[in-house]
């Protein structure tokens, strides 16, 4: 509606255009970087993944080959939907729910806001960075930090949790809670939207806390909540470098951090098989884009938009 | 004369006179990239090494670039895709056949006798960097698998260290009764070597089989492997041998093996690894044979080329790469710099002129190489394309049983039936 009326107030085509070029001028390094660096390789992995590519040989066109190969014969693959799955059900949902109230707490008008806020965005600052995941590694090995401080307070002996299969997933998903900065900050902009005009008319109409939270704030705050749910959901579908640095990137213990993006790098770049790894990347953008259309869908009936 | 500067002219004139302080090193100096993996002390040598030939050979510039083990080869794949390899590249018995036919390595014997000199070479330590009949690899070193013992541990818990020939069951009850002895939270008698390949290939190999045949199909039976599987299993249920738990913080590599992280007293690795292994172990280190077969067994282990200097076919300076690699297998000064870091020297007249700077761990290393020289096998056939992931599917089944999740003479099926699914996809 809004472009529209700005489209017809504006004249010609090629007026338009004289406008508008200085903004592309401005745009042309995102430009630039964006075909050459991210649609470019895109397109060329949509083509190799039709072909047997080995990085080093020219590639040979196989046709569906290997998307046969992906959906009828590859239990590797199956493994890593589930570890990947399991990551993205369990570390989003908590992830959101933490940022959430840490954001809640901030918005309680506490003094230092803003040091606060730079503080608590650090660790999704540092958090997907090779050090702290070698820094992870050692504080949950089996005579890590952690083990050591569990020993000492409780007298228990802990396992290995990157090492031992049965714990490794789950230390990585705790990990990922630590990056709440992102999702913390949308939260926190989202609720200083809310009008306090609706909290007063409920206080004084006898509502409690609890009945305001779940009668004004977060419905109020659903458009946000989706917004970084979807984010959220994406990003932990991609996840890739914790599992490298913990795992040794060999997905291990026992395949129980095999990761997708994980099982994709492998497959293309230690066992040279580029080809069927570009096949694996195509179905992953296939399940995230199925994954987030099923969010819009499901938006309808749960997300209330303020208009 | 009025010299008259504007802006468009000062700009030229600059840019005119840094292109020109430029220009001389462009023209003089000839680069040449090296990669190699390996530990700091190998990365310590090499780069002396550079140093040493780049003095000599002014206007040739060496750049190094070294990675450890696992993630070299990622990174030499992605490199190979980019047609950006190095020049130099060092290589691996298992991976030269697969870059070789994949038309990534350039064909050496057009050189020899002029840029490259194998002329004191012995026939074998040449042709095992033959492929398809043609010369993809320098040898740099020859070795054979080996223990690495803390002995100091096995003398102080009253026991005799293991040594080479002792047959593998032995070797399991003396690693208990040392964890027994040693009565140290954590300290085990040997690492868990069920997911080291090279240690699988010398057991089947010391029952008559192979890792992979010369087809490229598995030279070994399911029951090899459950024999196998079950015989660190066994290990690790009586102590003999670390935990699960600390086996999988392995990264296959010297510094995070258990032996250098004080928790066993034997890991396993290659003889030309002892002197990686001591710079990073504060007990003194010697090295023996991986355990026999019982009574009867073939010979298991054999003499390996350690890695070779390959030369990429993209490289654009082809004959200097091949004689950075003469100067390393010939010349005094190269080979005092590598030492016996890689390997013995296949060269009889190197090995002659190092013999004197070899200090006791060089001399513990070439004695040992000797001393097994006329008990091992032959070579094995090439390993074919998916051996590297199956040394994955290794590690992995192992720490399946390691932590339960199969029986081991399950796991032993199992791996037997995934190794051949990896190799009939190639």
């Amino acid at each position: 509606m809004h472009m529209a009326s700005v489209a017809q107030t504006s004249g010609g085509i090629g007026q338009s255009l004289r406008k508008s070029l200085p903004a592309y001028g401005f745009l042309s390094p995102w430009l630039i970087g964006f075909f050459c660096l991210t649609a470019g390789p895109t397109l060329a992995s949509l083509y190799l993944s039709f072909t047997n590519f080995d990085l080093i040989q020219n590639p040979g066109w196989v046709g569906l080959k290997n998307y046969e190969r992906i959906f009828t014969n590859d239990p590797k693959f199956i493994a890593a939907m589930k570890v990947t799955f399991t990551y993205v059900m369990l570390s989003v949902p908590l992830k959101l729910t933490f940022a959430l109230m840490l954001a809640m707490a901030l918005n309680k008008g506490v003094k230092g806001l803003s040091v606060y806020r730079a503080i608590f965005y650090l660790p999704s600052l540092l958090g997907a960075s090779v050090a702290i995941a070698v820094l992870w590694r050692q504080v949950f090995a089996s005579d890590g930090l952690l083990n050591a401080v569990l020993k000492f307070i409780f007298g228990y002996q802990g396992p290995s949790w990157v090492s031992n299969p049965d714990y490794a997933l789950y230390t990585l998903i705790t990990l990922s809670i630590w990056q709440f900065g992102s999702p913390m900050i949308i939260f926190l902009a989202g609720l200083r939207q809310i009008p306090q005009d609706m909290y007063e008319a409920a206080s004084l109409d006898g509502a409690s806390p609890m009945r305001q939270l779940f009668k004004i704030t977060l419905p109020l705050l659903t458009p946000v909540i989706f917004f970084n749910a979807v984010i959220q959901t994406i990003e932990a579908f991609k996840a890739f470098t914790p599992a490298f640095i913990v795992s040794e990137g060999t997905g291990g213990p026992v395949d129980a951090t095999m990761f997708y993006t994980l099982y994709l790098y492998l497959e293309g770049f230690a066992y040279l098989r580029m080809g069927y790894a570009s096949a694996l990347a195509w179905v992953l953008v296939v399940i995230i884009a199925i994954f987030t259309a099923f969010s819009f869908l499901s938006s309808k009936y749960w997300v209330h938009y303020d208009d | 004369m009025k010299l008259n500067l504007n802006r468009r002219s000062l700009l030229m004139g600059s840019a005119a006179a840094f292109g020109a302080s430029m220009l001389p090193a462009f023209a003089q100096e000839k680069r040449l990239r090296m990669f190699w993996w390996g530990s700091k002390e190998r990365a310590d040598r090499t780069f002396k090494g550079n140093e040493l030939y780049m003095a000599k050979n002014a206007g040739m510039k060496i750049d190094g670039e070294t990675i450890g083990w696992s993630d070299y080869w990622p990174r030499m794949a992605t490199q190979a895709a980019g047609r950006n390899l190095a020049d130099v590249i060092q290589m691996d018995y298992r991976y030269i056949f697969e870059y070789a036919r994949r038309g990534a390595l350039l064909d050496l014997s057009p050189f020899i006798g002029k840029a490259i000199d194998v002329a004191n070479f012995d026939k074998n330590s040449v042709d095992c960097g033959k492929v398809d009949g043609k010369l993809y690899g320098i040898n740099l070193g020859n070795n054979s698998t080996a223990m690495m013992v803390n002995a100091a541990a096995f003398e102080a818990a009253g026991l005799k260290a293991p040594t080479s020939g002792i047959a593998l069951d032995d070797f399991g009850k003396l690693c208990t009764e040392l964890t027994k002895a040693a009565k140290k939270e954590g300290f085990h008698g040997s690492q868990d070597g069920g997911g080291n390949e090279p240690g699988f290939e010398v057991f089947v190999r010391q029952r008559g089989g192979e890792l992979y045949l010369e087809d490229g199909k598995p030279g070994f039976k399911a029951e090899d492997a459950a024999d196998w599987f079950g015989f660190w299993d066994s290990l690790r249920q009586s102590k003999g041998c670390v935990s699960a738990e600390v086996q999988a913080m392995d990264k296959q590599n010297i510094e995070t093996n258990p032996l250098t992280l004080g928790k066993a007293a034997v890991g396993f690795a290659h003889s030309n690894q002892l002197v990686g292994f001591q710079a990073v172990n504060s007990a003194k280190l010697s090295i023996a044979a991986y355990p026999s077969g019982p009574a009867g067994s073939k010979p298991g282990a054999y003499l390996k080329p350690s890695m070779f200097f390959s030369v990429a076919a993209t490289s654009k300076n082809a004959e200097d790469a091949a004689k950075v690699i003469s100067y390393v297998i010939n010349d005094p000064e190269g080979l005092k710099a590598y030492g016996v870091e890689r390997g013995v020297p296949p060269s009889s007249k190197a090995r002659e002129s190092i013999a004197g700077d070899l200090d006791a761990l060089g001399k513990a290393m070439v004695d040992y190489i000797a001393e097994v020289t006329p008990k091992v096998g032959p070579l094995p056939p090439p390993p074919p394309k998916g051996a590297g992931e199956i040394a994955f599917l290794l590690r992995r089944t192992n720490e399946e049983v390691g932590f339960g999740r199969v029986k081991a003479a399950e796991a032993g099926k199992k791996f037997f039936a995934e190794a051949s699914s990896i190799l009939s996809r190639g």
